[in-house]
């Protein structure tokens, strides 16, 4: 009953925002015309009932918590993140999402979405590495995660347009070229074992998006999304752990270097495709 | 003759790399691998490295994986990492786009058959009940957030996730359907050892595969190996029915 109540109280933020965004266009319409211009590739249409669900995204919830901890002052500093600037300037948050990760002068850092919103937190905020907000990355009571949701569904349909302008932007971007291909644990694994096969290639019963089929990867790489086996939205950065895992790498840590190089590959190799914001995943 | 093999030169390259990368850090990361990756030693300027170069050092020397987590086989995430000479070796074939040229691929063949170690008693075909449950499993060297005890179980051979095996499962694609395996080929001396060796170490058939080396890398035992093949082999075995 709460969950119901929950929906039908995030319902007019989700209209409200869909009606914000570029097009007017719905995650579910970009999906489907992906669909139709591919002539129904078998990665975009694996699961019809994602596709069916996908108006009633639980990430929608997600969102409306996201927008309430997002305008709440918060933290030792009592602010809000209304001042945050994720790219393109304080405050701004249409068409951030998709302009990430790029190069931010008061850090000297390439960043992504995840670790430019850490900053905030601890720099505008006041929080540290040990405060739960911050510690917390995954699951219902991340609040990283559900800000995430709700600023990216403010560059939904937008296209993937991470800039290469700073040297340093090209060079994680580059990096993580190399890294999606380096083999390496006990099993010789690299990025492209599963995403660089020929369309329709699949992983057990899983198709598996690739990295060269631009309208494949703008799904694959289309995070926050509602992930129905894990009953719960994920973030870019835990896909790549979650890959990791498989892979048989040992841990990664929030907000590395590693994570900004391969993200910033996968979004430059996205580029010129509309984001599904929010997505809705196996 | 080395030095004019394309690839040799790049790995040759590479190890350079490596090695003036680990000359540049402050000194060798132990116990604070484990911290954050805002805890990193002062970054050096990632624009004069080449991309290879900084990828290395993203790897190793950023803070960005937790180098010093234990594995299940008693090593650790950084040896997890290091790359091994087949490893190297295929990434760069990975990269280039290119098919693996064929003298390359000699050597790899060459250097992998090497390492194939074949069963005291001989390639007997074992349980292939056993051997189906092996195929089907997933489990075991994960590490990462949500490590694998391997005292739950013995690790599977993830064949499943590439192929399709029987027909009662559905498989992967990523490799060649396996389905009737044994009715296909018959099971000859011959067909055994190279099956067997193929499950052991496939990159000395098919230098620079995607699929790992079960036996060289001691993911799967020898009993288990066997174990596979009479799934693969055996007439009472779904795969062949």
């Amino acid at each position: 009953m709460t969950k119901l109540k929950q929906a039908l109280s995030a319902l007019p933020l989700a209209l409200a925002l869909v009606g914000n965004a570029s097009a007017s266009k719905a995650p579910e319409d970009i999906l489907d015309e992906l669909i139709a211009k591919t002539k129904n590739d078998p990665y975009l249409t694996q699961s019809p009932q994602n596709r069916m669900m996908m108006p009633d995204n639980p990430a929608y919830e997600w969102a409306a918590e996201g927008e309430k901890l997002f305008k709440q002052p918060r933290g030792p500093k009592n602010a809000s993140l209304e001042k945050c600037d994720f790219g393109k300037g304080p405050g701004v948050l249409k068409g951030a999402y998709v302009e990430l990760p790029r190069y931010f002068a008061d850090t000297g850092r390439v960043m992504d979405f995840e670790s430019r919103l850490v900053h905030c937190m601890k720099t505008l905020q006041g929080f540290t590495d040990n405060d739960p907000q911050i510690k917390v990355r995954h699951g219902e009571k991340s609040d990283i995660m559900k800000i995430t949701t709700y600023v990216a569904m403010q560059s939904n349909g937008m296209p993937w347009n991470p800039p290469m302008n700073h040297p340093l932007e090209k060079a994680m971007r580059d990096a993580g070229r190399e890294l999606f291909f380096r083999r390496a644990g006990p099993m010789d694994f690299n990025c492209a074992t599963c995403h660089l096969n020929p369309p329709g290639t699949r992983i057990r019963a899983s198709v598996l998006p690739n990295v060269k089929i631009g309208e494949e990867w703008t799904k694959a790489v289309s995070w926050p999304a509602w992930r129905v086996g894990h009953e719960a939205v994920r973030s870019s950065q835990h896909r790549v752990l979650e890959c990791l895992w498989q892979m048989r790498y040992p841990n990664i840590m929030p907000d590395s270097d590693v994570h900004i190089a391969i993200i910033s590959f996968w979004t430059d190799a996205a580029r010129g495709q509309p984001a599904i914001l929010p997505d809705m995943k196996r | 003759m080395l030095h004019k093999d394309p690839i040799a030169h790049a790995v040759a390259a590479a190890l350079l790399t490596l090695f003036a990368a680990g000359c540049t850090a402050t000194g060798p990361q132990k116990p604070e691998d484990a911290k954050p990756a805002q805890a990193a030693p002062a970054k050096p300027d990632y624009t004069k490295m080449t991309p290879r170069e900084l990828a290395e050092y993203l790897v190793f020397q950023s803070g960005s994986y937790d180098l010093a987590q234990p594995t299940q086989e008693g090593t650790t995430g950084r040896d997890r990492l290091t790359q091994d000479e087949v490893q190297k070796v295929c990434t760069e074939v990975a990269r280039s786009g290119k098919d693996i040229d064929d003298k390359t691929a000699e050597r790899i063949n060459k250097l992998s058959m090497a390492t194939i170690k074949y069963p005291e008693g001989g390639i007997k075909l074992g349980d292939w009940r056993k051997g189906r449950d092996i195929a089907w499993s997933g489990f075991g060297f994960r590490t990462a957030h949500n490590v694998d005890d391997h005292s739950r179980g013995a690790p599977g051979g993830n064949c499943y996730n590439c192929h399709q095996i029987g027909p009662d499962r559905t498989g992967g694609t990523i490799g060649p359907s396996l389905t009737g395996y044994g009715k296909i080929r018959g099971s000859s001396p011959e067909m055994l050892k190279y099956t067997y060796e193929v499950i052991y170490n496939p990159h000395a058939y098919f230098a620079c595969t995607q699929m790992p080396r079960s036996g060289a890398k001691g993911l799967l035992t020898q009993q288990q190996i066997l174990d596979v093949m009479a799934y693969l082999f055996d007439p009472e075995s779904p795969v062949n029915k």
